[in-house]
């Protein structure tokens, strides 16, 4: 329930913190824009293998925590994988059972294409977002925010809600504890009622915290500001050309395989 | 002497409560260490609170530099860059998702150039000892890492005043002792600095002036000594007598003769009872032990290991926040690193050689400190600078 520092955790200490997260963000979001062009699951398999090895072997993330990771999202896309091979029309049929008699599974080859291929494409993209989210911190990505020209209020409060979450969500570990020790879920509906006690006390704190948040800026001359950092090791032209590079690769498979 | 704040006749209340001040009147001196000491509920919180204008007396007046503080938001923007406070916990204090950003936070509202504000948050950072932490976001910070991180956001806009509700209330002990250190040695670059704690054997023998309250009132202020000494006011105060205090009041009442002031260190104690037991000097059989001062900025780690390596040095102790990092970077392990001066003189009357790494105008405070201990006892405790120089004897001993 509460592995919230988790993902932040990894991307802070990845090996790849140090490379501009220019670079980063290019190959993440080009891999994810063009995994939606491919017309087959050949292309999207390729990303995913590709940027998970890098995943792992170049940002050193662990192999474990990485699979357990993707495990959730693959299982939700395995599932709606599996409905459009049954229930998508096509005409060559593979392979078929009569349930009832008004209700037939069917696959054929077009759905199981199909299907194959939006499983694929969920992985890849997956792939690509874990990059992003596993080798660049939150705080890079605000800094990326500022040169981007996204609004500062924006930002603001982005960068405010996120230093609140560990906050909070720390305060929640320690009231779920608290309410476990005292048996707070043993019967499903004291689990009900402990759960809706725990949102309430985390409504209060959270409420409280405004108050102090405030009075902790009035306390340092709040004017309006925030601080943005924005300095970071210049963009290396060698990994943004490999990333260009294996981006060109992906485009040439694409236009290739699709004949 | 104008003093730098000064409080007249204060009274408060939050609503639907007793008051939480009451007859308040104060004055602060430039470069004084203030602790005010009470217990829970005692009022010592809102008493600071006022200091800075975060919140308005219902009767009375605060003088900041001999003017009536004005409560609009233009004057008290002014008085808040120049009275820092730091906030008891600290992730109420640090709004930023970076160590960088949180302490850049007071300078970019002081409108600071962007050039400033690197400077600015790059000095602060140093003198609490984070140098490298820039990028950290604060939940992975310990607790003294976090006090330290609140401590630059508040140095970053240069105060003349630094305001600490509780500041050790979260640390360990020996975090607690780091950050007495630190502050220490921001009192002595010229700020003062104003703590209230409830922990009396950590007010004791830190500050100049201790203030005693009591439901909303001073009940006394003075030196540690006389204010702790009143047994009926610590009593009422909810405190308990110092250590320290308590162990020279029993002796004097088991006869042994105690000098006109009272015991403040370990030091003093010491003092008095082998001037009951031995007469005035007694040096032990190897005679005094060196203390050796080493100024981190005019010495370089390997010149120490090397020295260390050639002698025996039985303690190290290090003052001040630079050179912490100093010894953490050269691997040392430092014995000591609070009330460095005192505890190395006690290891020299022992007849113990202890070496302390320090940095700038505390050397001189070292050398001040042994020669005034030297002047008052009669005794003759030899200290040396050490310079990281080609001398290849300079820890002979004596």
């Amino acid at each position: 329930m509460f592995a919230h520092d988790f993902l932040e955790e990894a991307a802070q200490h990845n090996a790849l913190l140090q490379v501009h997260p220019y670079t980063k963000l290019l190959l993440g979001i080009g891999s994810i824009i063009l995994v939606l062009f491919t017309p087959n699951y050949i292309v999207p398999c390729f990303l995913a293998v590709t940027l998970s090895s890098v995943t792992i072997l170049l940002a050193k993330i662990n192999l474990k925590f990485y699979l357990k990771l993707l495990g959730i999202p693959l299982i939700f896309a395995f599932m709606s994988a599996l409905i459009i091979i049954f229930l998508s029309e096509g005409v060559t049929k593979i392979w078929s059972i009569q349930i009832f008699p008004w209700f037939t599974l069917t696959v054929t080859e077009e759905s199981l294409n199909h299907g194959l291929h939006i499983f694929a494409r969920v992985f890849g993209g997956m792939c690509a977002l874990f990059f992003i989210s596993l080798t660049t911190p939150m705080t890079d990505l605000f800094g990326i925010m500022k040169k981007l020209k996204v609004p500062d209020l924006f930002i603001d409060l982005s960068m405010i809600i996120y230093r609140y979450i560990f906050i909070f969500m720390e305060k929640a570990r320690q009231i779920y504890l608290a309410q476990q020790m005292r048996l707070g879920y043993t019967k499903p509906r004291e689990a009900l009622h402990s759960y809706s006690m725990l949102f309430g006390s985390i409504f209060i704190t959270s409420w409280d915290a405004g108050e102090d948040l405030i009075h902790a800026m009035d306390c340092r001359c709040y004017n309006g500001k925030y601080a943005k950092m924005i300095t970071y090791n210049p963009v290396e032209w060698r990994s943004l050309s490999a990333v260009s590079l294996y981006l060109f690769i992906i485009i040439g498979m694409i236009l290739w395989t699709s004949g | 002497m104008e003093p730098l704040i000064e409080l007249k006749d204060l009274e408060y209340a939050y609503p639907y409560a007793s008051p939480a001040l009451s007859n308040i009147s104060l004055c602060i001196q430039r470069g004084e260490k203030i602790a005010l000491v009470g217990s829970n509920g005692a009022g010592k919180s809102t008493l600071l609170l006022t200091l800075n204008g975060m919140i308005r007396p219902d009767k009375g007046t605060v003088t900041f530099h001999g003017k009536p503080v004005s409560y609009d938001r233009a004057s008290l923007r002014k008085i808040r860059q120049k009275i820092g406070f730091v906030f008891q916990d600290p992730d109420v204090q640090i709004i930023a998702p970076t160590v960088w950003q949180d302490v850049a936070f007071g300078p970019v509202n002081l409108d600071y150039s962007e050039e400033q504000v690197q400077q600015a948050v790059s000095n602060a950072l140093h003198s609490v000892g984070l140098e490298g932490f820039e990028k950290r976001p604060p939940y992975h910070l310990s607790g003294g890492e976090k006090k330290r991180v609140a401590i630059a956001g508040i140095l970053a806009m240069d105060p003349d005043v630094l305001i600490l509700d509780e500041p050790t209330s979260m640390l360990d002990p020996a975090g607690s002792e780091d950050i007495m250190d630190l502050l220490d040695e921001l009192n002595h670059q010229g700020k003062t600095i104003i703590i209230s704690t409830h922990d009396v054997e950590l007010a004791y023998p830190w500050a100049d002036r201790i203030i005693l309250m009591e439901k909303g009132r001073i009940i006394a202020s003075g030196t540690p000594e006389e204010a702790f000494s009143d047994k009926e006011l610590v009593r009422r105060a909810r405190l308990k007598t110092p250590i320290l205090l308590e162990l020279s009041q029993e002796l004097k009442s088991r006869g042994m003769k105690t000098p006109g002031t009272l015991p403040r260190t370990v030091l003093d104690i010491i003092r008095i009872i082998e001037h009951n037991h031995h007469g005035s000097i007694r040096l032990s059989d190897n005679g005094y032990g060196t203390i050796h001062v080493g100024d981190v900025d005019l010495i370089s780690g390997p010149q120490i290991q090397a020295i260390l390596a050639r002698t025996s040095c039985d303690t190290i102790g290090v003052m001040g926040s630079r050179a912490k990092i100093c010894a953490r970077q050269w691997g040392l392990i430092p014995d000591i690193s609070y009330a460095v001066i005192d505890k190395c003189i006690l290891q020299a009357m022992n007849g113990r050689t202890s070496l302390i790494l320090t940095t700038g105008g505390m050397v001189t405070r070292v050398f001040e400190r042994v020669t005034l201990f030297n002047q008052t006892n009669n005794r003759s405790i030899p200290v040396r600078s050490l310079i990281g120089s080609d001398k290849p004897d300079d820890l002979s001993g004596t």
